[in-house]
């Protein structure tokens, strides 16, 4: 094969849009102005750092094109340095954009990559971001512990009455980011709502200080909730969580306008988050063309152990979308829909186990995670979730450790709360393990 | 082209679609055909692969071949030579060969009806003697596995080409680096590249390289019949690994050269075999068709109570079997890589208890011979 040989490829003329989902992510763009892979049913796994350029006046046009698509077009068919992009992240991101409705995706190494990328694009020192209470506990570092440095303000208030953005905001005010559900504790807030509010701002608002909507979606994966329907902006992931769904590879996204991946592009080459070659090829090849498949089987499970929970004589209670007394069940029930459009209220589930006080309520949790830790089977004590085994984790200690015990309530974090991420396991094993653990207390 | 030049960039286009300068690993296991028996020259993931072709072609270059077909193990390799005779065929085989190639040969291809003699084929007038008229292939190690013993590839095409004979050498040991069969006008090579090619001890496999376009042929169609492929995966790590073949090897001859004479000099060892010592018998003719010694040696340490401790104290030497990695192993042929050989056969062939194998690694060799020194005190 040479460079002038024009290859056939055998999807080139079908229109893709009649076509589900589940079926999309499977086949995704295996042909663009800079691949075709039509002809290998599995992508090549991308392993080159740098790419052959014909002249010094190609090289020079790859470099000039590169995050300028107002000048060039969208289509700049020239590899550089697999730090502005290669194949295997570019086919990944297509197949994301495509499915979470946005208009483009821009990957990161990471899921904080990701959120540091899209907020650094949007904001400059002296910016203010709102963001709800609860967090993920990282994303809470990124904003308490380094954005001061770049006096970047950061308010957390109560999303879950979205009017509240009104009492927040200031002139400066930038960015309103969650997360919905919310890591841990799994509120609900309302994205349409939210939507509204900041389009009211934004009439009074040019271009230049506007308020975006960032909505972190790893928890529903696009399965579940595609923001992008319901007003957000932009959605970040990990991709390390559901989307990538086997927990072998780390990776983050940025989805959204097309107008904003030239400064995505740049921010991602400029600070070096990256995505790696390999992971992209793992994410692409394994995790989105099954993520289907594991999505609707962890759904049904996290009912079942949901349910269970709840009508435990033990337990205080419990967080989960798909529970009719959960508080924010009506807003989940509009908003998280599999590409059917029927309710998927996801694969994690948050609970507390009782106490006469809050500090032996704590401390049944640690007995119950204890318990897991040392004779469950199919759970395991550790961070991370959508993996294929079911995990367990205590947030005051691990995942939100960056939160002071005195900071706990502000959060929404209750100090012996324990979240479940569901795997694939037989949901009867599951039952058994949480049945003797329980009993453990 | 040099031969590190050739290491760095045959068989290594740019990916026609995106210009990627290193191979893509080729992760795929069937290809999309354009129509009914239109295709561009790949169908399936075992017949053709596109990380795998570019690591034939890469080896292939090195040992001055035309034609490379990777398997995916050093054995299978060798199997597929046994696929150039056919039952009530006779081999003249090189004795003390490796374990596994003795096992392959002698336990399993026999039952089919092949016939084996195995000789020392350094000495050319045994070849000569052992040849019959059903003779059809030659196949040699130099040096062998472990008594470094070393045959004449010169000799051996003279005799191939009087009888008409196919010439096969396992060059494991020395890698193109040091010696070129084919240049001697040796039909095949193949190798382990598990050994020193892959150099990292993190892949098996294994490669074959002929001039000859009709084994070529032969072999091709065996790797796709047998089976026995190497995943893209493999191939693309010893891709990588070939690229760094010259100085690798460079090093473990330097530091086998130190070795061996540390050795010789050491009362505790009763004999030491290298082919860059001058006592070794064949000294002469490794100084003719090889261009370094390589990386092994074996020593002798009287019984198998001194060559225990030995084998025991040593910390940087690593005890396991296998060889051509960077790091240094130690290995007791008797109990592990030729314990496949009956007690009788191998102690005809030297291979005694007290017996250590040597695969000298790139580490500073100093810190080498202080281990060897401190386990011998």
């Amino acid at each position: 094969m040479s460079n002038n040989v024009k290859i056939k490829s055998r999807k080139a003329d079908i229109d893709d849009t009649k076509y589900s989902m589940d079926t999309h992510i499977i086949y995704g763009k295996d042909v663009s102005d800079k691949w075709d892979y039509s002809h290998h049913v599995t992508a090549p796994i991308s392993s080159s750092t740098t790419f052959r350029l014909d002249s010094v006046e190609r090289g020079a046009q790859g470099f000039t094109q590169f995050a300028h698509t107002e000048e060039f077009g969208e289509h700049a068919p020239i590899f550089i340095y697999d730090r502005l992009g290669e194949p295997n992240k570019d086919m990944l991101e297509e197949n994301l954009a495509y499915v979470e409705k946005g208009e483009m995706a821009v990957s990161f190494s990471s899921g904080m990559a990701a959120i540091s990328g899209v907020l650094g694009i949007l904001t400059v020192a002296g910016d203010e971001i709102i963001s709800h209470n609860t967090l993920y506990g990282c994303t809470i570092s990124l904003l308490k512990n380094w954005y001061p440095r770049y006096n970047i303000k950061w308010n957390p208030i109560d999303l879950t009455i979205p009017e509240n953005i009104f009492n927040a905001l200031t002139e400066k005010t930038r960015v309103v980011y969650f997360e919905t559900p919310s890591n841990p504790n799994l509120d609900i807030i309302d994205i349409a709502a939210v939507r509204k509010i900041v389009d009211q701002i934004n009439k009074s608002r040019g271009d230049k200080n506007k308020v975006y909507i960032v909505i972190d979606n790893t928890f529903s994966t696009p399965y579940c909730q595609r923001p992008i329907e319901f007003g957000a902006d932009f959605v970040v992931h990990s991709l390390t969580k559901g989307i990538g769904g086997f927990g072998t590879d780390m990776g983050g996204a940025v989805i959204g306008k097309k107008k904003f991946r030239d400064i995505l592009h740049l921010i991602r080459k400029d600070f070096g988050g990256v995505l790696s070659a390999k992971n992209a090829w793992s994410i692409l090849t394994y995790g989105l063309p099954s993520l289907a498949l594991r999505q609707k089987q962890q759904i049904k499970t996290a009912m079942q152990i949901a349910e269970f929970l709840n009508s435990n004589s033990k337990v205080e209670f419990v967080n989960y979308p798909g529970l009719p007394n959960f508080r924010g069940y009506e807003t989940a029930r509009k908003q998280m829909v599999d590409f059917s459009g029927n309710f998927a209220p996801g694969a994690l589930i948050y609970f507390v186990i009782k106490g006469n006080t809050p500090a032996e309520s704590k401390d049944n949790g640690r007995k119950f995670m204890d318990y897991v830790a040392d004779n469950a089977y199919t759970m395991t004590l550790a961070v991370s979730l959508g993996h294929t085994r079911t995990l367990v984790e205590h947030p005051a200690s691990m995942t939100h450790s960056v939160v002071p015990p005195e900071e706990l309530a502000n959060r929404g974090i209750d100090a012996g709360g324990i979240r479940i991420a569901i795997g694939l396991e037989n949901p009867d094993d599951l039952l058994l393990d949480l049945d003797e653990a329980l009993k453990s207390i | 082209m040099g031969f590190s030049t050739d290491a760095i960039h045959a068989g290594q286009i740019p990916d026609p679609t995106t210009g990627a300068v290193i191979t893509p690993i080729y992760q795929t296991s069937t290809y999309a055909q354009d129509a009914l028996g239109v295709n561009k020259g790949y169908e399936y993931g075992r017949t053709h692969n596109l990380t795998r072709e570019a690591l034939e072609k890469n080896i292939a270059a090195l040992e001055k071949g035309k034609y490379g077909i990777a398997f995916a193990s050093g054995l299978a390799a060798i199997q597929s030579i046994l696929g150039l005779v056919k039952s009530g065929d006779h081999i003249i085989a090189t004795e003390n060969v490796y374990g596994g190639t003795y096992r392959l040969m002698e336990l399993i291809f026999k039952d089919y009806g092949l016939e084996f003699s195995w000789v020392d084929t350094s000495n050319v007038v045994k070849i000569r003697k052992a040849v019959r008229p059903n003779t059809k292939l030659i196949y040699i190690e130099t040096p062998t596995n472990p008594m470094l013993r070393l045959t004449d590839l010169r000799t051996v095409k003279g005799i191939c080409k009087k009888y008409d004979l196919i010439s096969v050498v396992d060059n494991t040991f020395m890698t193109p680096y040091f010696q070129k069969p084919l240049l001697f006008g040796i039909d095949v090579v193949l190798h382990s590249t598990t050994k020193y090619i892959n150099g990292h001890s993190d892949v098996i496999g294994g490669i074959v390289i002929t001039n000859n376009p009709k084994i070529h042929e032969r072999i091709r169609y065996l790797q796709n019949a047998i089976g026995a492929v190497p995943s893209p995966f493999d191939c693309w790590l010893t891709l990588r690994a070939t690229k760094t073949l010259a100085v690798r090897m460079k090093q473990h001859n330097e530091n086998a050269k130190r070795i061996a004479k540390f050795l010789s000099e050491n009362p505790k060892v009763k004999k030491v075999i290298y082919p860059g010592l001058r006592n070794h018998p064949h000294y002469s003719l490794a100084k003719r068709q090889m261009s370094g010694y390589g990386g092994m040696i074996t020593a002798d340490f009287g019984d198998l109570k001194s060559a225990k401790k030995v084998l025991n104290r040593v910390k940087v030497f690593t005890l396991g079997e296998s060889l051509g990695g960077v790091e240094s192993l130690i290995s007791h042929p008797a109990s592990m890589t030729h314990a496949s050989i009956p007690k009788r056969e191998r102690e005809k062939l030297g291979i005694t208890e007290g017996l250590i194998r040597f695969s000298v690694g790139i580490e500073d060799v100093e810190d080498l011979i202080a281990d060897i020194e401190h386990a011998l005190k």
